[in-house]
């Protein structure tokens, strides 16, 4: 028996299972994959626009516009600026620098396509692309890299004021593979040829003055260290700007994050899809949560816990389902969802609608203290939690607050269970063996 | 204002029209087809690809059954690399009582379409996801087309014989001379969508084979011609669950064929009467509809992952018709102005099936040539057009050629297999206003991630082009200037092909270095282009997102939104010729939450 059972290895559930750790409980996390900073630029995005599209400077104060039952609303500035702050701290002890813009604003980065997109934290090489720098942009490109190309970007940030300008380097340079992707592209780079013939065609193009930006493959668990080695053989500020996934950045950030989570005790167990779950009569009148079962090659593996936290994620992470009839349903509890019924009532006629989906806003409802309740506003299970972005009333895509929200939420449901359990717990697992 | 003259003007670039004006061609006429969008976006790109065997219509509607079959044959011939010989069944599922099957049997013998009883054991060995509790399979030859090839094929051979194609023209008047009862149709005057520049052109004989849109065609000669506009929704499955044409063997209805063709299954369709063929929407009671009929042919089909879904409009017609458009003769109709409406100069071809295309066509020019006094034997009959040499289609074409040329780094496209090379020629070769004209080439964006990855990377590999090309860039003069018939379009679906052909596109391993101080014009708008696609993509998924379809959805929402942020990028207000169109799917005035009662089958029939 372990105190905590985190399901879902996403932002949510490797940092509050760090937090879980560290504060001394059991905790094992089980996931069907990995999360989805895998697919995303691997900077921590608070709240980039209001849901009237205004694009927002100050993240912290333009909270305070979101309407009341946004779950960024649920926590105080004080909790969000400490949650997200012990974030850069395990990534900073991993080697990986993240770094926000002055007094609380917002960091405005150059995307793939040339839009400037605002994040609140970024790894330290994607802000050295900042847009409020004035210093020129040197956009590197590789050809028959699928994806990512210098030229649109740049012609993009100069059509907003910007000074860049694109330059095409061919693909050999770092790989000899017939069909890399970016990640295969990362371990390359940490060869040391690839880099001293990246270095060799790059010293005689650049301007003075210049900030040479590549696409986010400048290696894995070596980044740091590379970046700085390029930056003082090329004598010019190295950036990065993430890719269309697979996201380096994002791998960088999971594989840090769960390297602090084995440092703090805890663990991931990816492949195990939850399939069905047992429930007791608890003293407090509400069923518990006694097992969650996953699949295994064999059979059946039956996890025990004091107390689970869903961390599953909405549509994209795999925590909900949806049926042609207008259903729809939790994956893992069956937990009820406040999605509209009708699915002409899901999506608005334009993609792009500044207002987003309905859809999207649907999403688990929990009460003050992180825990699922149904319509009624009841509690569901006495000792099950739930954070990140299954969370109801926050399209957290639209409103760029896909990582933070994830964090915020994970420490603050992380706080609520050793509020509320921790005597019982820390009792519970002196005297328990099964795992 | 530019002036053409021309024997034959052709208005639509449907399967018809282009059909029309490869025939027209062929007989030595001079040739021009105006199309107001791309070849194929009408109806033609919008059906569920099936070349009837007649089997369909053979009870009902024996005339249509028998123009099938014989353009079937034909087809084959013409057409081959269009076309993958899946044969059809016609299934006789629980739901199916009465003497249909007896009398289906018979009607097939009397209009001589091949049609064989098989073992339920023969076709479950055959299709193993059939409903087990089917009572009897008859195999006929049906088939499955590729509309947007064999239209680009029938194009290309059009071109060869001398024809001129005017892609995104749109006729704003016909040119009449003569007084009321004497009226002479003598050409139209037309618009560049691409430039607004207007062009006349003088005809000897005006062809309306705009499809759904002729009435509207006929309007400008002073004609009434009543389409009955019939939508019928489509949807793509993800996976190609069958891989023989599957036919209920009743009268037909909806939702009761299932389609193979190239990697998926359409569902088809509905029939329902609309009043405007532009203004279509789908909603959830008739995607729900399809998938319950769906289900009863293959069990389970409702719970598989749905791509798309989509609408075209059949251009039915019967003279004096006023009953369901489901009860339309499906056989084709030549209108002769001349003789009803004591309009010369003019013929409407309308109804009819893409199967019997080249048919309407041949009638079309018949006639044409009868009223110019003009004998010139029809020959698109066994004259094929370019491309045949590479065999029927079959799935593992492209796989195949990947493959064998180690093309894997060049995909842009891995849902569908599309290659850098492949997206070059064709946006070289082709006018592209949109990436949609990219995806009727290509198939860019047809797959299951339904443009996720592979719109910023062709956006982004056609602004490199442009910005690149060492000549005008691409676009720079009217699209339909720069048409090369040297690339064969028959084969732009082939990536060994393209990977041969020479392509003017500046070698990819150049450096580049756009300018520092003057910002290059791009040529095409990449950012309209991306927002464009997006939508045009969107349209298409809203009707069937569910399950596994919505999770892919919400991670193309991560990338467009959070990781490149397309809505905040410059030029928000531009607009291409489709742009309103991709965005129009007004909410309905009322929702019906169920389907309209279901009629008597006999009726509904």
């Amino acid at each position: 028996m372990i105190d905590l059972l985190v399901i879902g290895a996403g932002l949510t559930g490797l940092t509050a299972a760090i937090r879980a750790a560290q504060a001394g409980l059991t905790v094992r996390v089980i996931s069907q994959g990995v999360g989805s900073q895998l697919w995303g630029a691997g900077t921590i995005d608070l709240l980039g626009y209001l849901p009237d599209h205004t694009p927002v400077q100050m993240p912290l104060v333009a909270r305070e516009q979101l309407p009341p039952e946004h779950p960024l609303r649920q926590v105080d500035a004080a909790t969000i600026d400490k949650a997200l702050a012990s974030v850069q701290d395990w990534l900073a002890a991993e080697g990986f620098a993240y770094v926000g813009a002055d007094q609380g604003a917002n960091l405005w980065l150059p995307s793939a396509v040339g839009a400037k997109r605002p994040t609140y934290i970024a790894p330290s090489t994607q802000a050295a692309a900042r847009l409020d720098d004035p210093a020129p942009l040197h956009i590197v490109g590789f050809d028959r890299l699928r994806d990512f190309y210098p030229t649109l970007l740049a012609d993009n940030l100069r059509r907003q004021g910007h000074d860049a300008r694109a330059h095409m380097l061919p693909l050999d340079l770092i790989t000899q593979r017939h069909d890399a992707n970016n990640v295969h592209l990362a371990q390359e780079f940490e060869e040391p040829a690839r880099f001293d013939a990246l270095v060799g065609s790059l010293r005689y193009v650049i301007k003075p003055g210049e900030r040479i930006a590549f696409p986010a493959i400048l290696g894995l668990a070596k980044h740091a260290q590379l970046v700085a080695d390029l930056q003082s053989a090329i004598g010019a500020p190295i950036a990065e700007i993430p890719t269309l996934p697979p996201s380096v950045p994002g791998f960088r950030l999971h594989n840090a994050l769960s390297h602090q989570l084995e440092k703090a005790g805890g663990r991931v167990e990816t492949n195990m899809k939850p399939l069905e779950f047992g429930t007791e009569k608890s003293k407090s009148e509400k069923d518990n949560i006694t097992w969650v079962a996953t699949a295994t090659s064999a059979r059946p593996r039956r996890h025990y816990a004091h107390a689970y936290l869903l961390a599953t994620g909405g549509f994209l992470g795999g925590g909900f389902n949806t049926d042609h009839t207008g259903r729809s349903w939790e994956t893992v509890f069956n937990l009820s969802l406040t999605l509209p019924r009708h699915r002409d009532q899901w999506f608005r006629p334009e993609f792009l609608d500044p207002a987003g989906h309905a859809l999207f806003q649907g999403g688990v409802q929990v009460n003050h203290a992180w825990q699922p309740v149904d319509a009624q506003g009841k509690l569901v299970y006495g000792n099950l939690w739930a954070a990140g972005n299954l969370l109801a009333h926050a399209d957290a895509i639209r409103s760029r607050s896909h990582e933070a929200l994830a964090i915020v939420t994970a420490a603050a449901a992380v706080e609520a269970i050793l509020v509320q359990h921790q005597p019982a717990i820390s009792a519970g697992s002196a005297t328990s063996s099964r795992t | 204002m530019r002036q053409l003259q021309t024997e034959i003007l052709v208005i639509g670039g449907g399967s018809t029209g282009t059909g029309v004006a490869w025939d027209a061609a062929l007989r030595g006429f001079q040739t021009v087809l105006v199309e107001k969008r791309d070849l194929t976006h009408g109806t033609t790109g919008r059906y569920h690809g099936l070349v009837h065997s007649g089997g369909r219509y053979v009870v009902k509607d024996p005339r249509s059954a028998e123009e099938c079959i014989q353009e079937n044959r034909i087809l084959r011939q013409t057409h081959t690399h269009c076309i993958e010989d899946t044969g059809g069944f016609f299934v006789v599922t629980p739901e199916d009582e009465g003497d249909y099957p007896d009398r289906f049997e018979r009607a097939c013998h009397d209009v001589g379409i091949p049609c064989s009883e098989i073992s339920i054991a023969a076709a479950l060995k055959q299709e193993p996801l059939l409903n087990p509790r089917t009572s009897r399979v008859f195999q006929l030859p049906d088939a499955a087309a590729d509309s947007f090839l064999a239209t680009h094929a029938t194009a290309q051979a059009a071109r060869q014989a001398g024809a001129t194609l005017l892609i995104y023209h749109e006729v704003l008047d016909l040119l009449l001379q003569g007084a009321e009862g004497d009226r002479r149709v003598v050409g139209a005057r037309v618009r560049d969508m691409t430039n607004g520049e207007e062009v006349m052109i003088h005809a000897d004989m005006v062809i309306n084979a705009s499809g759904a849109w002729a009435g509207q065609i006929a309007k400008f000669a002073g004609v009434d011609v009543k389409i009955i506009p019939g939508k019928g929704v489509m949807i793509a499955m993800n996976h190609r669950i069958v891989n023989t044409v599957l036919n209920r063997c009743k009268m037909p209805a909806d939702g009761d064929i299932i389609v193979p063709i190239h990697t998926v299954a359409v569902i088809g369709t509905t029939d329902e009467k609309v009043t405007d063929p532009e203004r279509l929407r789908i909603e959830p009671w008739e995607v729900a509809l399809m998938l319950e009929e769906g289900e009863k042919m293959v069990p389970g089909i409702s719970r598989a992952r749905v791509l798309r879904a989509w609408a075209g409009v059949r251009p039915l017609y019967q003279e004096g018709f006023s009953g369901e458009s489901r009860d339309v003769t499906r056989a084709l109709t030549l209108l002769d102005h001349r003789q009803r409406d004591a309009v010369s100069g003019f013929l409407t071809i309308t109804g009819g099936k893409w199967t019997t295309f080249r048919l309407m066509a041949e009638t079309t020019l018949d006639k044409a040539c009868e009223q110019l006094g003009i004998r010139r034997p029809c020959t698109t009959a066994t004259t094929p057009v370019p491309g045949i040499e590479q065999g029927h289609y079959w799935l593992g074409h492209r796989l195949h050629e990947v493959e064998e040329e180690h093309l894997q780094p060049e995909l842009i496209c891995e849902c569908e297999l599309v290659t850098r090379a492949m997206l070059e020629q064709a946006v070289q070769h082709n006018p592209t206003v949109t990436l949609d004209d990219l995806r009727r080439d290509v198939r860019l964006g047809m797959g299951p991630c339904q443009g996720g990855f592979c719109t910023y990377r062709a956006v982004c590999i056609l602004h490199t082009l442009a910005q690149n090309a060492e000549s005008p860039p691409p676009q720079a003069s009217s699209p339909n200037e720069r048409l090369d018939s040297a690339w064969e379009v028959a084969y732009l679906q082939s990536p060994a092909h393209n990977s041969k052909v020479p392509g003017k596109a500046p070698a990819s391993t150049t450096s580049i270095t756009s300018g520092e101080t003057s910002t290059p014009i791009p040529s095409f708008d990449a950012n309209l282009l991306l927002r464009d696609f997006l939508q045009e993509r969107w349209k298409g998924l809203t009707p069937i997102l569910w399950g596994q379809q919505l999770k892919q959805e919400r991670l193309d929402e991560l990338i467009y939104l959070s990781l490149l942020n397309v809505e905040h990028l410059p030029g928000e207000e531009a607009t291409s010729p489709l742009t309103d169109f991709y965005r129009y799917n007004p909410q309905p005035e009322q929702f019906p939450v169920n389907p309209p009662e279901p009629t008597e089958e006999s009726s509904h029939d």
